[in-house]
């Protein structure tokens, strides 16, 4: 992977257009086919990646516009979860899952969506995944004795699925865990069912954490003081992490971060509409710079842009690329 | 011809409905009425249980084009609790047979602003004026607002209520602790504070569980008071004296609250509003036979008491108009003389009626509907309604409630206490305004509509009956974060 320094990346989810929005509650309503939705979602997703190729984002997503929401694109795909398919009435609502029995493995279908990223770009690419703990907290467990052991199966039935990725050619797997925040208590079992998610995969494997993003508001506030020293476990090579709207001060939790880890770093509030400036993003990395190295460093968003109309996402995107230039140019001098 | 009933007062609705046939049916057989009009006529028998209101015992709405064009009426609004024996035929007739294209204001009226919707009515500039100069109009009709209340007083400062909201704020407090998330300051905030009564208590409760219970959380709370005037919040002090180091007087406009307290944005625990939403600018859609449409409106005062006004004020008819704009303007002053100007406001107040007509929804551009709420996210919501229903689109009270959320603290909460309509259903059993309170509108709100926008924003909407009074019409809405 060829990247300059200071890459900047998305955390995932491009905006969400409106028609696409009706669109996708017109398929639950049954009013489209399943034919036309596939159609329109390429072509949302070729618009999300021209877009992002066009901000001068160095690792693009394909806008993961295909997804309901981070939880429902894997629950239908994952077999022996039952969905209550008349649960919800508006495409982003989660539907009502639950499992049953153990889980059985079979391909998930997500290595059909990530060659679709590869086919219609040049550039280097990313694809997300959501964890494990992620999963147990929204998918009903009716079998397993503990939530950590139902995601740990999760976590078992994934795991090829992320070969299978990686043997496709993706280099650059990015597992959301936003849950962790809100159940710091169960950090320890997360990071081991994480593990065992990406156990053998052979890609860059980053892990993104944030305060959530559903329906672009936090779910919960706190400091990552819990993370530590719980995530240093992880057999991750980078930590996402949303600093741009909660401040700074976190950042100082991650001075002695061990050499084997990147931090991603979140220089973009998604949660408001307000245009960040190129020159505050670069403040915003300057401050990072102290205490982490560049050659560690990666540039994001704090967390997806769905909820952000498209031309405030293109011209955060953008002001982030641009101040991201702007530090580099610097440490080039 | 379909004839509907909207409410459930079995004898003036049996007794009009007759006698609205028979008219109707006369004006057939006498030809003054053409078939095809009479096939696509809605009449609608309301009991409007405000005495004081915008109506005339019969009125009708026309549908406007593209072009603006007036067509005949298609709906027509009766009054069951105005009518009165032998009426309704001349009234009936009078409404049909001016439809040729001349409003009944126009025939029969003094017109005071051109046709608009009802947010932009001049109704709301009375209403505004009533709330900045309350001392005056209470002094001059020697009646206060809470006497002018239904009940005589005010929900806002049940004891046994605010105890309660109390509870529920205090066990969010120990679970947020419980999962370390608590923040060290303990933002609370009141729109709309009045006199702080209701504040005041709030506090004097909280401190006395928080000391009850041994939780500290007390000084850590920064309540913060926000009303529309620095001179209403100056009142509102004294109620709260005891526990002012840890308040905060705020001036905000309750329709965008977020506005002037951006950095907070994410921060507020709790957010409580009484009595707010009912008294901001809004507007009806109607759906007729599968096709939206906005009502507009335009206000006017009949000919007779236009005349009578004009006499008693020494004002020449064509200065009247004039006159209320000034009035509006410069309140009751401007009339030289406060107690004349002040007499002036309510003779017209209470003469102020609204004329309808009915525009295409498509006609208009989509920024006619309120911010959160587009056109599709309308009709989506809409599938689950009554085929034909007119409601409000409560338009004030969604923009508060959407400029109001971001405030709200992961897993905070808000609490509207006000009368809401929480089923479209209600719609078609009873009327919810707007009528005239003293020298306010009132309009209940479409808290069915609020759950919609507030689903999309990520929070559940529920709706619990105010139960502390018997009697009440009130409810109690509260946000619950969606997952």
């Amino acid at each position: 992977m060829t990247l300059p320094i200071l890459p900047a990346t998305v955390v995932g989810s491009y905006s969400m257009p409106g028609w696409l929005e009706r669109l996708k509650t017109e398929y639950l309503a049954r009013r489209i086919s399943r034919r036309d939705l596939d159609e329109i979602h390429d072509t949302a997703v070729k618009a999300a990646i021209k877009d992002q190729e066009v901000a001068g984002i160095d690792v693009i997503t394909d806008g993961e516009l295909r997804r309901d929401n981070m939880i429902d694109y894997f629950v239908e795909r994952l077999p022996g979860v039952q969905v209550d398919h008349a649960s919800k009435k508006f495409y982003y609502d989660f539907y009502d899952s639950k499992v049953l029995g153990k889980l059985p493995v079979a391909p998930l279908g997500l290595v059909e969506d990530y060659k679709f990223l590869r086919a219609n770009t040049e550039g280097e690419s990313k694809f997300c995944i959501t964890g494990p703990h992620s999963l147990s907290k929204r998918i009903r467990n009716e079998h397993y004795p503990s939530e950590e052991e139902f995601a740990i199966d999760l976590a078992r039935v994934m795991n090829p699925e992320l070969k299978a990725l990686a043997k496709a050619g993706a280099r650059f797997i990015q597992i959301d865990e936003p849950y962790y925040s809100g159940f710091p208590e169960d950090l320890a079992w997360g990071v081991k069912a994480l593990n065992a998610l990406v156990d053998g995969v052979d890609a860059k494997i980053a892990v993104h954490i944030c305060y959530g993003n559903r329906y672009g508001k936090p779910s919960w506030e706190g400091s990552y003081r819990y993370l530590l020293p719980g995530i240093l476990d992880a057999h991750v090579h980078q930590l996402t992490l949303e600093f741009a709207r909660r401040g700074g001060e976190d950042l100082e939790l991650f001075r002695e971060l061990p050499a084997r880890f990147e931090l991603g770093i979140g220089v973009i509030d998604v949660k408001t509409q307000s245009i960040e400036t190129p020159e505050l993003v670069a403040e915003r990395l300057r401050k990072a710079l102290t205490v982490i190295p560049a050659e560690r460093l990666f540039v994001l968003p704090d967390c997806g842009c769905l909820h952000l109309p498209r031309d405030i996402a293109f011209s955060k995107l953008c002001a982030m690329v641009e101040g991201t230039r702007l530090v580099r140019k610097e440490l080039k001098n | 011809m379909i004839l509907q009933l909207n409410h459930l007062e079995r004898k003036p609705a049996s007794i009009t409905a007759q006698e609205v046939v028979d008219t109707l049916y006369s004006l057939l057989e006498e030809g003054h009425l053409e078939q095809d009009q009479f096939a696509q006529l809605r009449v609608h028998l309301d009991w409007i249980q405000y005495r004081q209101n915008f109506r005339e015992c019969v009125t009708a709405a026309k549908v406007t084009s593209e072009h603006h064009e007036r067509l005949f009426p298609i709906e027509m609004h009766i009054d069951t609790r105005q009518v009165t024996p032998g009426c309704l035929h001349d009234a009936i007739s009078k409404t049909m047979l001016n439809s040729e294209g001349q409003a009944t204001a126009e025939q029969d009226g003094l017109i005071l602003e051109d046709f608009r919707s009802f947010r932009d009515s001049i109704a709301w500039g009375f209403n505004r004026l009533y709330w900045h100069r309350l001392p005056d109009w209470e002094q001059f009709t020697g009646r206060s607002y809470q006497q002018a209340l239904p009940g005589g007083k005010s929900d806002a400062n049940h004891p046994a209520a605010i105890a309660d909201c109390v509870a529920d704020f205090w066990t969010l407090l120990r679970d947020l602790d419980s999962r370390k998330q608590l923040p060290e300051e303990l933002f609370i905030l009141e729109i709309g504070v009045g006199m702080g009564t209701r504040s005041g208590l709030w506090l004097d409760r909280f401190r006395a569980l928080d000391q009850e219970r041994g939780t500290k959380y007390y000084p850590r709370v920064r309540f913060l008071l926000g009303d529309y005037s620095l001179s209403t919040l100056e009142r509102s002090r004294p109620a709260v004296r005891e526990h002012i180091d840890l308040c905060s007087f705020i001036v905000l406009d309750a329709l965008n609250p977020l506005k002037n307290l951006a950095f907070l944005r994410h921060k507020i625990l709790h957010i409580h509003l009484t009595n707010v939403y009912d008294n901001l600018p809004d507007e009806e859609i109607a759906r007729r036979d599968g096709r939206l449409y906005a009502v507009q409106v335009r206000a006017y005062v009949s000919s007779a008491d236009a005349q009578r006004i004009a006499k008693k004020f020494e004002i020449p008819m064509a200065e009247i108009a004039r006159t209320v704009n000034r009035l509006l303007e410069g309140g009751p002053d401007y009339l030289a003389d406060r107690r004349r100007g002040l007499a002036f406001w309510q003779q017209i107040w209470n003469s102020m009626r609204l004329e309808e007509r009915l525009v295409n929804l498509d006609d208009l551009p989509e920024s006619s509907l309120p911010e959160g709420l587009s056109q599709s996210h309308l009709e989506e919501v809409l599938r689950e309604a009554p085929s034909d229903v007119r409601f409000h689109l409560s338009s004030g009270a969604l923009e508060s409630f959407r400029n109001t959320l971001p405030l709200l603290y992961p897993r905070g909460f808000l609490q509207v206490q006000d009368i809401f309509v929480t089923n479209f259903n209600e719609y078609r059993l009873g009327f919810h305004g707007p009528g005239k309170l003293d020298g306010s509108i009132v309009n209940w709100v479409n808290g069915a509509l609020l759950r919609e926008v507030g689903e999309r924003a990520g929070y559940d909407v529920h709706f619990a009956p105010f139960h502390y009074r018997k009697g009440s019409k009130t409810s109690i809405l509260y946000t619950t974060q969606r997952e």
